[in-house]
């Protein structure tokens, strides 16, 4: 497998600064993951049979790959670790990992196949099109966000200010959300999912899209929730990123854990791997 | 909050770098199961992609209740955006639909098929017919056409279906205003019977909401099944198109069917029982008339299907969301 170079979408160097860790004293355990395994059914594809096999049976098996084509792909592989309150932990790993699937998994979205994933309060996901319709205007889409969150209505009104205001799409929350740019959804989707304040966040890429001066809000946002004794995960292809928001980094590769540690020493082990690949 | 000194966290113990470059081993198991499971415990912390008891299933769905009419409503709404007359077209698509069955029905077809008034009969028959099929064809996509819902937020899934549920209903509401104008309108043409409103015009209402808890239903069955096993969603249009010809909804069943052991089956099965519901308030049919049993039918049916419907959605809880 050729691996990417590691790609920094987000960062001018000058726009987010490297965590300031002030002795942060963590809590009880917020989230504990036990042995965990993800595996998915992914239909219409399936291994042909190896060459070695008689011409006959070769026939079958390419035919078998559309009929019936159903492949049970393992993305999360026997995976441990316990994460506190008051931390902020990146993920890393090359495209393909299982990153994505293991935040899912953890956020009790993905059922796990084997193991066990133990959390504090609701987990809430960042950074995806959750309840979002695109035909209807910004202010539906909030109200729909924010009671998918588990909000009540009158929380959502009240909030609804803050969210507009936080998104900084002004009038446009107005309109019908597909004529929005792809980086004023991702405002608006951010801003909804900041809305609740959840014991534990997870942040897939979130940080991605807008302009600095949302990305300094946004890890203002993050900040406060690790303040609040919330526990933050964050899933990012920039080191520069993971070194300013976490404190804690995981690198996984090809579904299992290899590395679990302080932000620098991970992220450093994790940056000589890339390069060596090339 | 539990403090942190109390809980002893398992750690892996110290290991050697890997040479820079190289891949390092991948990390075991922190500690065994039941070491985990006992710090989770002592921590307070809940199990994630388990299946809950029912009844605080059913409590946390009550819960959501907002989030299931807005998300039911919205799904109405946004269906109709993207034209000029937005909106309206919730009352011009019935109105076209039933223009068509006057036209064949009332005008070019002269047969009255032992009706009264069979453009009547028809309208109101594939209007509720269409209630009960585009509810079963929403619900089977109510877990895949989401999915991006249910892998970014934590919710009962039973909210989906629920959901698609309520976008029908808000659908069928302007609709059945359309139908009723349209039976009253048909005893207009010559040659079929009048049709005045009468008291039993308020049992409308209740029919419908039969019809809708049945609906429900089978949402949450078919939801199921086409979660986990997406094939059947190919295989459900023949069989609602079997269901459309066995309901009598073109055509009275007794006028058709001579078996009598045939004739009660297909007469009592829940659509037929509906479509008679429906019917006998609206309709100024000799044959068909309000009746206490048909009514107990449509209670039962649709009790008999909610229930057993949400238990089995409910034993999937785990499942969804892995595919």
């Amino acid at each position: 497998m050729s691996i990417p170079e590691e790609i920094d979408f987000e960062v001018d160097a000058d726009d987010l600064e490297p965590l300031q860790e002030q002795e942060r004293e963590l809590g009880a355990p917020s989230l504990v993951v036990d042995d965990l395994y993800v595996t998915y059914r992914v239909f219409g594809g399936k291994r042909v049979g190896d060459r070695s096999a008689g011409r006959m049976q070769r026939m079958v098996s390419r035919g078998r790959q559309h009929v019936g084509g159903l492949t049970s792909v393992e993305a999360v592989r026997g995976i441990s670790f316990v994460a506190r309150h008051g931390e902020s932990i990146g993920i890393v790993g090359v495209n393909g990992s299982g990153k994505s699937t293991l935040l899912r998994a953890i956020a009790g979205l993905i059922p796990p196949t084997k193991g066990s994933v133990y959390v504090s309060g609701d987990p809430s996901l960042l950074g995806v099109n959750a309840a979002l319709i695109g035909e209807l205007t910004g202010e539906r889409n909030v109200m729909l966000g924010g009671l998918a969150l588990g909000l009540t209505p009158d929380q959502v009104r009240e909030r609804f200010d803050d969210v507009v205001d936080f998104a900084g799409i002004g009038d446009a929350v107005y309109l019908p959300m597909n004529s929005y740019s792809s980086g004023m959804g991702a405002r608006l989707r951010f801003a909804i999912s900041a809305a609740a304040v959840p014991d534990v966040l997870m942040i897939d890429e979130a940080l991605a899209t807008g302009d600095a001066a949302f990305r300094k809000k946004s890890k203002a946002r993050i900040d406060g929730i690790r303040d609040q004794a919330g526990t933050v995960f964050l899933v990012s292809h920039s080191l520069r990123t993971i070194l300013s928001i976490c404190s804690r980094t995981l690198w996984i590769h090809q579904g299992r854990l290899v590395m679990d540690g302080p932000s620098e020493a991970v992220c450093e082990a994790y940056h000589a791997f890339v390069r060596a690949q090339d | 909050m539990t403090r942190a000194a109390d809980i002893e966290i398992p750690t892996r113990g110290p290991r050697e770098d890997a040479p820079a470059g190289e891949l390092p081993a991948p990390l075991g198991p922190l500690a065994d199961s039941d070491r985990m499971r006992a710090v989770a415990q002592a921590a307070g912390l809940r199990q994630m992609g388990v299946r809950p008891p029912l009844v605080p299933y059913v409590q946390s769905v009550w819960r959501r209740r907002a989030f299931i009419a807005t998300l039911g409503r919205s799904k109405a709404y946004a269906r109709n955006q993207g034209s000029y007359l937005g909106q309206l077209w919730s009352v011009l698509t019935p109105l076209l639909n039933s223009i068509v069955y006057v036209l064949v029905f009332g005008v070019l077809v002269g047969t009255t098929r032992g009706m009264a008034n069979p453009v009547a009969f028809i309208v109101v028959g594939v209007f509720m017919y269409r209630f009960f099929d585009s509810s079963v064809m929403a619900a089977s996509k109510a877990i895949s056409g989401n999915l991006n819902l249910v892998r970014s937020v934590h919710f009962p899934r039973a909210v989906l279906p629920l959901s698609t549920s309520v976008t029908e209903l808000t659908t069928v509401l302007p609709t059945t205003a359309v139908m009723c104008v349209i039976v009253w309108a048909s005893g207009l043409i010559p040659k079929y019977a009048d049709e005045p409103i009468t008291w039993r015009l308020l049992l409308l209402p209740v029919a419908i909401a039969l019809l809708w808890l049945f609906n429900t239903g089978c949402a949450f069955l078919v939801a199921r099944w086409v979660a986990i096993t997406p094939d059947l969603k190919n295989v459900l249009p023949f069989v609602l198109r079997f269901v459309f010809y066995a309901s009598g909804v073109l055509f009275s069943i007794d006028h058709y069917v001579r078996d009598p052991a045939l004739a009660a089956v297909l007469g009592y099965q829940p659509i037929a029982v509906y479509l008679h519901l429906a019917r006998a308030t609206l309709l100024n049919e000799p044959e068909i008339q309000v009746d206490p049993v048909m009514w107990a039918f449509g209670v039962g049916w649709a009790l008999l299907f909610l229930l057993v419907g949400f238990v089995v959605f409910w034993r999937g809880e785990e499942r969804y969301g892995r595919d």
